[in-house]
């Protein structure tokens, strides 16, 4: 299942929230986290971090790592956790209309 | 930072690689993490992320661009006329348009030019006029709130260090105009009101700054340096600003000098500052509004010192009625100017002229595409046929037309670069040079980027829906195999050359209308060798105020002159007048008609013996002046003109005193016989023939010609009008030799024809003219291209069809007919349209167009019957090759090529 429209972004940048990562490593804990129900395909979420970084909220920078291999690695701008709150708050009102609509009944 | 920015950061090629090269990298760092294909596709993924950057559509552009440039380059023989065609269609409206900037918007390089006013008297027919010195004063001090200056123009001698240098232009200016503009001296310092205390106490002057740099090579030592002015010595205090021209437009004066050395620098006038002639209005006032005045605040103060002991008005001489003038404050924002008034509307109607020659262009260009588009039917069938979208075929063809376009409008701008000062120079033959500020100006460079893209899209726009209507599927089996032979293709093309035909009459008619306005001007009956009468203004020192006791030495003088210039060799006659024969007459002479009434105020002029065997005109009656009449104390006798027999003598015998005229007394003093105060019979001596000079708009008015000292008038200058028997420049030398001896310190006389004369008044028609005639040829020779394009690709297409008919008996004349009768087709239709718009434009503008036509009316038949003459002639020469092309066809060759 493709996350919808905007999700992606989202957790783009859920993803960074506890540190930098690169580009294999936001793939694979977007992988992990969802337990298979949710397919990102690497195809989506390269494009997507160009775009976020465009609009300023997540910034990159090259680094070597502790095996000596240089990576790219990507940390959230103030702006950028700014953005992730309003999105968090966004989906979980989002997620609980959905709820209330499909189960009137559990008020 | 917006995204907007950091997008347009993205655009520059040098970060676009570094971004590029940065994802390479890091997409392999990624794949050696990953397992092999884990990550997918990552050339699309880098793809897609570049698309995230806003790049495709920039790289699309540039792949369009590329490949238009590329396609153009291959094609030299389509591109250069396509350029060619633009650039004359875009040049000639640029340079039109950066004449009608530099005249009519662009503002004084001064300091607020916003703020800068002008004060004028304006007549009740809208004659604008300057002032004397004390109305000046009479404004300066009115405290009507605004700070005053003014400024007047001389024409001076020079020399330096002992050596003659060539007349120069002057303003003399009160010491405020360059602190009221706010200017600042290049060098040395301006003039101020420390320059602006004593009737000729500073003989200081000012250069400018082109002067400067001519003469004195921009050397700073000038400063403190002195140079003779019209025979007096001034000192050289500065220089002003570069960019300054004054605040006339069309006008560079060389030398500022102060308003109080007027005397020395007009000897001709007296000392206007202090006794003022108060018909030599010779200065024109601009002034600022002092803070927290407003103009109708100044101007009802102005308005209010009419009628008060500071009456600023002037009597007329006769009624001793104040003349009915009024004061109007106006902006100056963009100097003063008369060129504005005399050629604001030719320049406009020249640009539309100029706009339908580029339409006609735009319609060859289209044409072109359109030709050309066909023959890239497949081409374009192939790349929809690929997958190529139909915006993105219409937008590559789009693309080629801006390329075309801006092409067209570089070489135009360079073409409009040379062809503006050109102009300039054409329209100032013969007179003071015109110095306009030619350099292009965001307006101008404005104007020709919106012509040159609303033309890319007008010409671009119809092959670019024929390349998307290009059929996809079909389009390639048919195109790839025959080479194109839809029958759609005709229409777009055809269209374009019959709008093309109609335009081109709308234009011809307008051009001939000028062209026989110019000619009908040229063909009155004084025209005949008037190339070789030269006149000399003549002003001795003091005969700018000419009085009872002043006149007789100057009649003196004047008859001294005339006995040596007849000597001459080369001299057939030589004589004087008030003004040369297309001068305004200023001097008004009243009669009472025998009726009774009130007096009746005709005009005048003073001639000497032998003026109208001269300049040509006639004595059809009577006798001409003679040696008798020139007498101190003569008899008072005129001449008089046809009009002036025909309009107040209603036809009754014209000599001797029978008629019952007589010379009304005047209310004023009569300078040279004292006063007329009893009613005197008018004897007239002679009746001479209407002058009618080429140039002359109006049938002249009633005329009477006086003699120098019977005349009464406060001017003593006058003309001096030679009639040479052979070659103008054999006696001009000795002319001039002759003229100086009258008064070393006057101005260089400046000599010239009346032909020279008649030209210069004419100058607007045949600026309009030439230009409209220059437009008109050059869209007969856009039309000719268009059309034999156009038929040399009927021929073609239409090759085995001829064939087939020769084959089966057509005779050679009805293959020719077969071709004619298309093109006929075409400019019949055109023709069809463009009549009826030609009539229905000369309609709309005939109001527009009235002050520039003479004789002729702007829906005159006979010039849309030549119009429609000139392009049928236009199209057979043209269709000439095709048809003789088409006749050649052999049936054989044609049906084998199929």
């Amino acid at each position: 299942m493709e996350p919808l429209y905007g999700v992606l972004d989202m957790l783009v940048l859920r993803s960074l929230l506890f540190g930098p990562l690169h580009g294999y490593a936001i793939a694979k804990s977007l992988r992990d986290g969802s337990v298979d129900v949710i397919n990102i395909e690497f195809g989506s979420l390269y494009p997507a971090l160009k775009r976020l970084e465009l609009k300023g909220w997540i910034a990159s920078k090259w680094e070597t790592s502790a095996h000596k291999r240089r990576a790219k690695v990507y940390r959230l701008t103030p702006a950028g956790r700014k953005k992730l709150n309003s999105e968090r708050s966004e989906w979980a009102g989002f997620v609980s209309a959905v709820a209330r609509i499909m189960n009137p009944s559990s008020e | 930072m917006s995204m907007f920015f950091r997008r347009l950061l993205l655009l520059l090629p040098w970060r676009r690689r570094a971004i590029d090269q940065d994802m390479r990298d890091e997409l392999r760092s990624l794949a050696d993490m990953a397992e092999p294909g884990e990550l997918g596709n990552l050339t699309l993924a880098a793809e897609d992320a570049r698309a995230q950057l806003g790049w495709v559509p920039l790289e699309q552009t540039a792949q369009d661009l590329r490949y238009a440039v590329r396609t153009l380059v291959r094609a030299p023989g389509f591109t250069l006329a396509a350029v060619l065609s633009l650039a004359i269609g875009i040049g000639a409206n640029t340079a039109l348009f950066s004449l009608i900037d530099a005249v009519m918007w662009k503002q004084l390089p001064i300091d607020d030019p916003e703020h800068l006013l002008t004060l004028e008297q304006r007549t009740a027919t809208g004659a604008a006029g300057g002032f004397t010195y004390p109305q000046y004063e009479i404004f300066r001090d009115s405290r009507s709130g605004l700070d005053l200056a003014a400024y007047g123009y001389a024409r001076v001698d020079v020399s330096i260090d002992g050596v003659d240098e060539p007349a120069a232009d002057a303003h003399l200016v009160t010491g405020r105009y360059f602190p009221l503009l706010g200017l600042h001296a290049a060098a040395g310092r301006l003039l101020d009101e420390s320059d602006d205390r004593a009737v000729m106490g500073h003989p200081v002057t000012v250069l400018s700054y082109p002067y400067w740099q001519r003469r004195f090579g921009g050397d700073r030592s000038v400063i403190g340096r002195t140079m003779t002015i019209t025979g007096q010595s001034f000192t050289i205090v500065g220089v002003a600003p570069p960019e300054f021209f004054g605040v006339e437009v069309g006008v560079s004066p060389s030398l500022y000098l102060p308003v109080m050395m007027q005397p020395a620098l007009l000897p001709a006038n007296g000392s206007l500052l202090q006794n003022p002639n108060v018909l030599s209005t010779w200065l024109q006032l601009i002034g600022r509004l002092q803070p927290g005045a407003t103009v109708p605040q100044a101007q009802a103060r102005l308005d209010s010192l009419a009628g008060t002991a500071a009456e600023w008005r002037v009597r007329d001489k006769f009624t001793r009625q104040f003349a009915d003038v009024r004061l109007v404050i106006a902006s100056a924002a963009a100097g003063l100017s008369d060129l504005r008034r005399q050629f604001s509307r030719p320049l406009f109607v020249l640009l539309g002229v100029a706009g339908l020659v580029l339409l006609i262009a735009c319609a060859n260009v289209g044409h072109l595409l359109v030709a050309r588009a066909a023959t890239r039917r497949s081409e374009f069938a192939l790349r929809l046929a690929l997958g190529a979208s139909r915006a993105r075929v219409m937008r590559q063809v789009l693309v080629e037309g801006l390329v075309l376009a801006l092409s067209g409008a570089a070489a135009g701008a360079l073409l409009a670069y040379w062809a503006a000062p050109a102009l300039v120079a054409y329209a100032s033959a013969g007179q003071e040079p015109v110095i306009l500020n030619l350099s292009p100006d965001v307006r101008v460079l404005g104007f020709t980027a919106v012509v040159a893209i609303a033309a890319g899209l007008l010409f671009g726009s119809a092959p670019a829906i024929r390349a998307a209507r290009a059929d996809r599927s079909t389009g390639v089996r048919l195109e790839l195999g025959t080479g194109g032979r839809a029958r759609g293709d005709r229409g777009p093309g055809r269209l374009l050359v019959v709008a093309q035909v109609a335009l081109s009459t709308v234009l011809l008619v307008g051009a001939g209308q000028f062209a026989r306005t110019l000619q009908n001007l040229y063909r009155h009956e004084n025209s005949v060798d008037i190339d070789r009468v030269i006149a000399v203004k003549l002003q001795p020192r003091g005969s700018g105020r000419r009085t009872a006791a002043s006149a007789p030495s100057f009649d003196r003088t004047y008859r001294e002159l005339l006995t040596r210039v007849d000597t001459l060799p080369g001299v057939a006659s030589a004589s004087l007048a008030r003004s040369s024969p297309l001068g305004p007459s200023t001097l008004g002479f009243l009669i009472t008609p025998p009726a009774g009434g009130g007096p009746v105020k005709l005009a005048s002029t003073i001639v000497y013996p032998r003026y109208f065997a001269t300049v040509g005109i006639p004595i059809v009656k009577g006798r001409d002046f003679g040696g008798d009449d020139l007498r101190a104390g003569a008899p008072r006798v005129v001449l008089v003109n046809e009009a002036f027999v025909r309009e107040v003598l209603k036809g009754s015998e014209p000599l001797g005193t029978g008629h019952g005229v007589t010379v009304a007394p005047l209310g004023v003093r009569f300078q040279s016989q004292g006063a007329a105060d009893v009613p005197e019979p008018l004897n007239i001596i002679g009746v001479v023939k209407d002058s009618r000079f080429p140039g002359l708009r109006e049938s002249p008015p009633p005329m009477v010609y006086q003699t120098f000292l019977q005349a009464n008038t406060g001017s003593g200058q006058m003309v001096l009008h030679v009639r040479a028997s052979g070659d103008v420049t054999a006696i001009v030398r000795s002319l001039s030799d002759l003229v100086r001896a009258i008064d070393r310190d006057a101005p260089l006389p400046s000599v010239h024809t009346l032909a020279d004369e008649v030209n210069a008044a004419l100058v607007r028609e045949r600026l309009v003219a030439t230009l409209a005639g220059i437009f008109g040829l050059v869209a007969i020779a856009l039309i000719a291209v268009g059309l034999y394009g156009l038929m040399a690709f009927t021929v073609s297409r239409r090759t085995s069809e001829i064939g087939i008919r020769v084959a089966l008996g057509a005779t050679r004349s009805s293959v020719r007919w077969l071709i004619a009768r298309h093109a006929l087709g075409i400019v019949a239709a055109g023709l069809a349209i463009g009549i009826p718009a030609a009539w229905i434009a000369g309609r709309l503008t005939s109001r527009q167009l009235a002050s520039l036509l003479y004789d002729v009316t702007s829906t005159d038949p006979a010039m849309m019957v030549v119009s429609a003459a000139v392009l049928l002639v236009v199209a057979a020469c043209a269709s000439l090759l095709p048809v003789q092309r088409a006749v050649r066809i052999d049936p054989v060759m044609a049906l084998r090529r199929e």
